[in-house]
C-alpha cells in the first residue's frame, strides 16, 4: 500500500504500488484535465513529483514535456507509476465553465395541465444543461448545468465508448451512473431553487447526441464506435424515468426524442424542429459546430445531413497553447499596428486560448498577412524590421511561430494553424457535399442556422474570415442558441410536436462524407482559407 | 530541342508546382526527344514530389499541396507508362497499408502511400476499414517487407494489435515488418502492441521504412 499525498489540499489517498497515478487520482474525484483519456497522447495531465519513487520517465514523456518541466519534476500521471509513498501537486484549476441555456423558439400551441411540472435535459458531451418547467404556464421556474461527469471517461465519443470496449463488464454502467447521478443532482438544485416537489414531476424529455443518449438508458455505445457505426436504436423511446435510476415520482415518464443516426442525433433533430427546417421552402443550412460538426440542409423539401469530424481544435484541444472556454481563456483577438489586443473570458489574466479565441486569432492571422491562405506564415525575412509584425514572428526551427503574449508566454505555432486549417477543411468540406448532393450552390442559400453552445461563441467574422462558412454567407447568419433544450422543451409541452420531431426524424437523410465521391479532393479545397485583399 | 536536363526540371516542377495539366505535355516532350521514360519519373517526377515533401517537412506545404502535387506526379506517371514496357521491378520494398477494421478514415493513410510510392516502395494498398484477417492473409501469400497500419480513432487502434497478434499465431510475425499510425496513436502504443516502428508524419515514415529495408 502507497500514499499519495495531494500537496494543494494536505489530503492522501492510498494505493497499490505499481499502479497508475491518474486512475489513482481521477478515482479520488480530483481533477486532473485528461483529454485523451490517458493514452499519453494529449500531454494535459501534468502533475508535479515532489517526492517520492515513481517509475521512470518514458519516451512518450520526453517528447510531450519542456526540458524545464522534466527539470521541475513535471510527469504525465498518466504515464506514471506510484511505486512508494509520494507527494504531489496538481497542476490544474478546475475552471468555471459557461453555459448556454438559452436560445431561440418558434411560437407553438402547447397542451394544457391544470398543474405538475416537467424537466427538460440536454445531454452534450461536455455539459448538461437541465430546466425545471411549470407546465399549466410553460415558464421556465429554474435551470441547472454542469460538465459532464463522464468527462472521467475521457472528453470526447468516442474515447467514451473506447472505454466501454476496455471494461466491457462494468463500462456502459458506469457511464450510465455517472449521467443519472449529474441528472439527479441537477434536478435536486432546481426543484430547490423552486421550492417544488420532485414527486410533481410528470414527465422529464431529454435531447442529446446518440452516444449519450445510448449511455444514459444504459446501452452499450459500442457500435457507434466503429465502421459502419450503427447506434442500437433511433427511435424516440419513453420510459418510466425510474427505471435508469432517476429520482423523481414513481410514475414520472422519460421522453428521448428521436435520433437519425450514430453521429445525428436528438440534439440536432430538435435543432432541426426548432428551426423548422421541415416547413423550409428555400434552402437553409444549419450547424452545429463543435468537435463533431453537425449540419443540415433543407432544399426544395428535402433534408439532407452529415457529420463532420472536426476534431478538438476548435474545442481549444490539440492547441499548444489551448484550454477550454473558462476564466482567463482568450477569447477574440485584434492585431493592429499598435499591438495586440486580448479579451479573456471574466477579463482574468490570460490562461491559454479557448476555440473561439484560436478562430479569432487565425482570422487576425490572415488578416494582417501573418499567414498565408495555404495556412503558411509569412517568412520573417520577408518583413521590414520596422514592420509591426515583425517582432511577434519567431522562427523555431524550419518553422514559424506567433508570440500571442509574453508573459506567460502563449504562442500560436505553425501546427496550431494546421490543426485549425483541418477542422475547418472537415466543417467547409461537409457541407459542400450537401450542397453538392442537392445541386444548389453557396449563393442560392438563404439562412445558416448556428446552433450549439459553441458557435454561439463565434461571430460572422471570424467564421467567415476563416473561411469555415465562404464569404457569401456572411450576412445571412442566425444564432439560435441551445435548440437541442429548446426542442426538448417543445416536445415536454406538446404532444403534437412529439409526432411532429418523430416524423422528421424518419424524414432527415443521413449522408455519410466517408463514402462521397471525390470527398479527399472536396476536403483538401476545403482546407486553403479565404484571402484577403487589403 | 531542349536538352534532357532542362526537361527533366521541368517534370519535377510541374509536380512541385501543381500543374497536374501541364506535366502531360512537358512528358510527351520528353518522350519525343527520344530520352529514357525511367529515368523521366525518377530524375523528374518523383524528384518534384521530394521537394514537395521537403517543403511538407519544413512546414511549408501542407495536405492540399501534398495531395496536389502527387496529382500531378500520378498524371505524369501515367502518361510514361504508355511508353514504358512491362515495369521491372526496381523498387526497394514491398509494403502492403490499409486502414484497420472499423475506421474509414483514410486521407492520412493515402498520404503515406504516395510518399512510401515517392520513396521507391512498391505498395500494395488495401484500402479502408480493412478486416484483420485481409491483413494476414496479404502477408501469408505475398512477398512483402513491410505491413503498414492506421486508425484515426481510439475505438478502433486494438485492430492493430490484434493483426500483430494473428501473425504472431500464424508464425509469420519474423516474415515482416510492421509499422503504424494515426492521430490517436502514440509510440507508447506502438511499443505496447509489439510494432517495430510508428512515425507521426507520412514523410518520417518512409525514412523508417528505408531504415526497416536497410536502404537508407
Amino acid at each position: 500500500m502507497a500514499e499519495i499525498k495531494i500537496r494543494q489540499t494536505g489530503k492522501s489517498l492510498y494505493c497499490e504500488e505499481g499502479t497508475n497515478l491518474l486512475r489513482n487520482l481521477l478515482d479520488a474525484g480530483i481533477f486532473v484535465d485528461n483529454p485523451c483519456n490517458g493514452k499519453g497522447i494529449c500531454g494535459k495531465c501534468k502533475v508535479k513529483i515532489l517526492s517520492g519513487e515513481v517509475s521512470s520517465m518514458s519516451e512518450t514523456e520526453e517528447k510531450l514535456l519542456k526540458p524545464e518541466e522534466i527539470k521541475e519534476g513535471i510527469r504525465l500521471s498518466c504515464m506514471t507509476e506510484v511505486l512508494g509513498d509520494i507527494e504531489v501537486e496538481t497542476l490544474q484549476k478546475e475552471r468555471k465553465h459557461e453555459v448556454l441555456t438559452k436560445g431561440y423558439m418558434p411560437d407553438f400551441q402547447k397542451d394544457e395541465y391544470n398543474n405538475g411540472y416537467g424537466i427538460v435535459i440536454d445531454i452534450g458531451t461536455t455539459t448538461v444543461v437541465t430546466a425545471l418547467i411549470e407546465l399549466a404556464t410553460g415558464k421556465e421556474l429554474a435551470n441547472a448545468s454542469m460538465i459532464n461527469a463522464q468527462k472521467h471517461y475521457g472528453l470526447d465519443v468516442l474515447t467514451r465508448i473506447t472505454y466501454e470496449y476496455e471494461h466491457p463488464d462494468s463500462g456502459v454502467r458506469q457511464l450510465q451512473e455517472a449521467i443519472v447521478n449529474s441528472i439527479n443532482s441537477m434536478i435536486e438544485e432546481a426543484c430547490q431553487e423552486a421550492s417544488v416537489d420532485k414527486k410533481e414531476i410528470r414527465e422529464i424529455d431529454v435531447a442529446a447526441n446518440c452516444t449519450m443518449m445510448h449511455m444514459l438508458l444504459g446501452v452499450d455505445a459500442r457500435s457507434i464506435g466503429k465502421s459502419p457505426y450503427r447506434p442500437e436504436f433511433t427511435e424516440a423511446q419513453e420510459l418510466l424515468a425510474k427505471e435508469i435510476g432517476i429520482e423523481a415520482a414513481e410514475d414520472t415518464r422519460l421522453y428521448c426524442l428521436p435520433q437519425v443516426s450514430a453521429y445525428i442525433g436528438a440534439d440536432i433533430v430538435a435543432g432541426t424542429y426548432v428551426c423548422e427546417l421541415q416547413k423550409e421552402t428555400g434552402n437553409v443550412l444549419f450547424i452545429d459546430i463543435g468537435t463533431n460538426g453537425e449540419i443540415v440542409l433543407a432544399s426544395r423539401g428535402r433534408l439532407l445531413c452529415c457529420s463532420c469530424a472536426a476534431g478538438p481544435a476548435l474545442e481549444g484541444m490539440n492547441i499548444s497553447s489551448g484550454i477550454r472556454a473558462a476564466e482567463g481563456a482568450i477569447e477574440d483577438v485584434k492585431i493592429t499596428e499598435q499591438g495586440i489586443k486580448l479579451q479573456t473570458i471574466g477579463n482574468q489574466k490570460p490562461a491559454g486560448i479557448c476555440g473561439s479565441g484560436i478562430l479569432a486569432v487565425v482570422k487576425e492571422l490572415l488578416r494582417t498577412g501573418i499567414v498565408k491562405k495555404t495556412g503558411v506564415f509569412v517568412k520573417k525575412e520577408k518583413l521590414k524590421e520596422d514592420d509591426y509584425r515583425y517582432p511577434y514572428i519567431r522562427l523555431n526551427g524550419t518553422k514559424r511561430e506567433f508570440i500571442l503574449h509574453e508573459d506567460p508566454e502563449l504562442l500560436v505555432t505553425q501546427g496550431d494553424v494546421r490543426q485549425v486549417q483541418l477542422a475547418k477543411g472537415a466543417i467547409l468540406s461537409g457541407f459542400i457535399a450537401l450542397l453538392n448532393k442537392a445541386g444548389i450552390r453557396m449563393e442560392d442559400l438563404d439562412k445558416v442556422m448556428i446552433a450549439g453552445q459553441f458557435g454561439a461563441h463565434l461571430p460572422a467574422e471570424s467564421l467567415v474570415g476563416t473561411g469555415i462558412l465562404p464569404k457569401e454567407l456572411e450576412h445571412k447568419l442566425v444564432y439560435v442558441g441551445n435548440s437541442s433544450k429548446t426542442g426538448a422543451y417543445m416536445t415536454l409541452m406538446s404532444r403534437k410536436v412529439k409526432k411532429e420531431v418523430e416524423e422528421l426524424a424518419e424524414k432527415m437523410e443521413y449522408m455519410e462524407l466517408a463514402e462521397t465521391e471525390n470527398y479527399e479532393r472536396i476536403f483538401s479545397e476545403s482546407m486553403i482559407f479565404p484571402s484577403f485583399s487589403s | 530541342m531542349q536538352t534532357k536536363e532542362e526537361l527533366l526540371q521541368r517534370l519535377s516542377d510541374c509536380v512541385f508546382e501543381m500543374e497536374d495539366e501541364e506535366v502531360v505535355d512537358v512528358v510527351n516532350a520528353y518522350i519525343e526527344c527520344g530520352y529514357d521514360p525511367q529515368e523521366g519519373m525518377l530524375q523528374g517526377l518523383v524528384d518534384g514530389m521530394k521537394r514537395a515533401s521537403a517543403m511538407y517537412e519544413e512546414g511549408e506545404y501542407f495536405v492540399p499541396e501534398l495531395i496536389v502535387c502527387s496529382d500531378a506526379m500520378y498524371a505524369g506517371i501515367e502518361e510514361f507508362q504508355k511508353y514504358l514496357p512491362e515495369t521491372e521491378d526496381n523498387s526497394i520494398g514491398k509494403v502492403v497499408i490499409g486502414v484497420v477494421e472499423g475506421d474509414t478514415h483514410d486521407i492520412g493513410k493515402n498520404l503515406v502511400r504516395i510518399m512510401m510510392e515517392t520513396g521507391g516502395f512498391d505498395v500494395h494498398d488495401l484500402g479502408r476499414d480493412v478486416p484483420i484477417d485481409t491483413f494476414v492473409d496479404y502477408v501469408k501469400n505475398n512477398e512483402v517487407d513491410i505491413l503498414c497500419m492506421s486508425s484515426l480513432m481510439t475505438t478502433t487502434m486494438p485492430g492493430m494489435s490484434a493483426v500483430i497478434e494473428k501473425l504472431k499465431a500464424e508464425g509469420l510475425r519474423d516474415k515482416v515488418k510492421v509499422m503504424v499510425g494515426g492521430a490517436p496513436v502514440s509510440p507508447a502504443f506502438a511499443e505496447k502492441i509489439g510494432a517495430d516502428g510508428y512515425t507521426r508524419s507520412a514523410i518520417e515514415a518512409v525514412e523508417f521504412a528505408k531504415k526497416l529495408v536497410g536502404a537508407a
